[in-house]
């Protein structure tokens, strides 16, 4: 169900590749809070999961290193 | 980071007309946080002790423009942490051994640093970005030296992003073994050790743990990745992110206990003494797919999403689920409520408390590898400086953040963490 529902998900991304927005529409795509990315004030509740939990990688935070021993 | 320094490019569009810095002035961010734990399912004592923790972590992320094109990262970090579950490395050095008592000896506490340098180069045209980077970070019984590289594309008018990115870490323990068990490593006293003679064994009198010692005591990692991030509409956009790990060495932890069904059980105290440590293969693979999804719905609310399946080959997978809001309420400050979900399948090699066999050739009751669920909820505050009027020492505040966020898996563990950010720029 899971897997079906990320699936779903991708399909947009893929069918609207040829979709170009202009610079001048970008007002809201460049909002500091739509960044693809993890916010550098939360850089350590992300490595805190990578220490408790298995599940590493896929959100920009680091894939390695360290022995989360602790 | 790439696709955060992307995202600033996105801003000067129409990079033909004029070569835009990638990074007009130095910026400085000034990261702290504090993380406390509470448990019952200590791994150093088989899966049943405290896991009471608490860590302050400091950061200095300073990002220097070297021309146009190039930005200097140089990130130095450290973090001092108390744990009562580590003390009980040797929950015998003072007074009653209990695995829900912290001990005092040297292992309570570490200190854990870290000096990160990235380098990123972006061409001309802004659409093709190359970055290097070197880790090192340090603590009592282990060191990681880490490099890597990754090359970003951008592409269709810069709505779309394709990313590639390649990690190395070659981490060394100083293998430190439950204090009960280091009299039966060679060379050891076995039962004519100090500690037994000191102190009385009750259960089962004859103590004679199977303990070999181990070999290796290298970890390498090996990681690449991929992101393809696409502007979806003017008020959508979207990335998918994947990553391929592969750790080899010591995959273990030397100093946490195992306790077999099979085996009869002996005491010190109350402290129930190690038949074994944690045993894992000397290999694990790891996959993880991902995917974001943000939605600009008004000048005043935003919302964040993200999805992970993660799978490896010691049996694990996972799911986690994850939502923010930002809700700007004034000018200068936004709202962060959020949520997070995730659940994970245990490790082929789990069990918990005395419930493994001594037959087994890989055990552990680490209950970071065990099935369970959590939840996460957050809330944060951010004030940003957009005019940045009060300068000195041609330094201005830009912005401040403010988090807190609270854990809870299913099986007890429940933990809070406070973090703090303020990011300067420099004229």
């Amino acid at each position: 169900m899971i897997k079906k529902i990320v699936f779903a998900a991708c399909i947009p991304i893929v069918l609207s590749s040829c979709v170009a927005v202009k610079g001048y529409e970008k007002v809201n795509i460049n909002d500091p809070d739509m960044e693809l990315s993890e916010k550098l004030c939360d850089r350590n509740i992300t490595i805190f999961h990578s220490y408790r939990e298995a599940a590493v990688g896929a959100n920009g935070g680091k894939t390695g290193g360290g022995c989360g021993c602790n | 980071m790439v696709f955060g320094i992307c995202h600033a490019q996105n801003q000067g569009e129409n990079a033909g007309d004029y070569k835009k810095r990638v990074l007009e002035t130095a910026e400085i961010d000034i990261l702290s946080s504090y993380y406390s734990q509470d448990g019952n399912n200590a791994a150093v004592t088989g899966g049943l002790g405290t896991e009471e923790l608490t860590d302050f972590t400091g950061t200095f992320v300073v990002s220097i423009p070297i021309n146009d094109d190039d930005v200097l990262t140089v990130d130095a970090g450290i973090s001092a942490y108390t744990s009562a579950s580590s003390s009980n490395i040797n929950p015998f050095d003072k007074g009653f051994a209990d695995p829900f008592i912290a001990a005092s000896g040297a292992s309570q506490s570490d200190t854990w640093f870290n000096l990160t340098g990235n380098y990123s180069h972006s061409s001309d045209d802004r659409n093709s970005i190359w970055s290097g980077k070197l880790s090192f970070s340090t603590e009592y019984d282990y060191t990681s030296l880490g490099f890597g590289g990754s090359y970003t594309r951008l592409f269709n008018e810069k709505n779309t992003e394709l990313g590639f990115s390649a990690n190395v870490f070659l981490d060394k323990w100083k293998v430190i073994y439950p204090y009960e068990l280091r009299p039966f490593a060679p060379g050891g006293r076995g039962l004519n050790d100090f500690l037994f003679i000191e102190n009385t064994i009750t259960g089962n009198p004859d103590y004679n743990p199977s303990f070999t010692v181990l070999t290796d005591e290298n970890r390498n990692s090996y990681s690449f990745g991929v992101g393809l991030s696409q502007i979806l509409s003017k008020n959508i956009q979207g990335a998918f992110l994947a990553d391929f790990v592969l750790q080899q060495g010591l995959l273990s932890t030397p100093f946490q206990r195992v306790y077999f069904s099979d085996v009869a059980d002996s005491f010190i105290d109350n402290f129930h003494l190690a038949d074994d440590i944690e045993r894992l293969p000397d290999s694990r693979f790891k996959v993880a797919l991902g995917g974001r999804l943000n939605f600009f719905i008004n000048e005043y609310l935003v919302v964040r999403s993200y999805y992970r399946y993660y799978f490896d080959d010691w049996g694990i997978n996972s799911n986690t689920l994850s939502i923010e809001v930002p809700v700007k309420i004034a000018e200068k400050f936004t709202l962060y409520p959020s949520y997070r979900f995730y659940n994970q399948k245990a490790a082929d090699y789990f069990a918990p408390y005395n419930e493994h066999l001594s037959t087994s050739q890989f055990y552990t009751s680490d209950y970071d590898l065990s099935d369970y669920n959590a939840n996460q909820f957050g809330f944060g505050i951010n004030y940003t400086n957009i005019i940045m009027k009060q300068h000195k020492l041609k330094v201005g505040l830009k912005s401040i953040d403010l988090r807190y966020n609270y854990y809870k898996r299913n099986t007890g563990l429940s933990a809070g963490i406070i973090t703090a950010g303020f990011k300067f720029v420099v004229d």
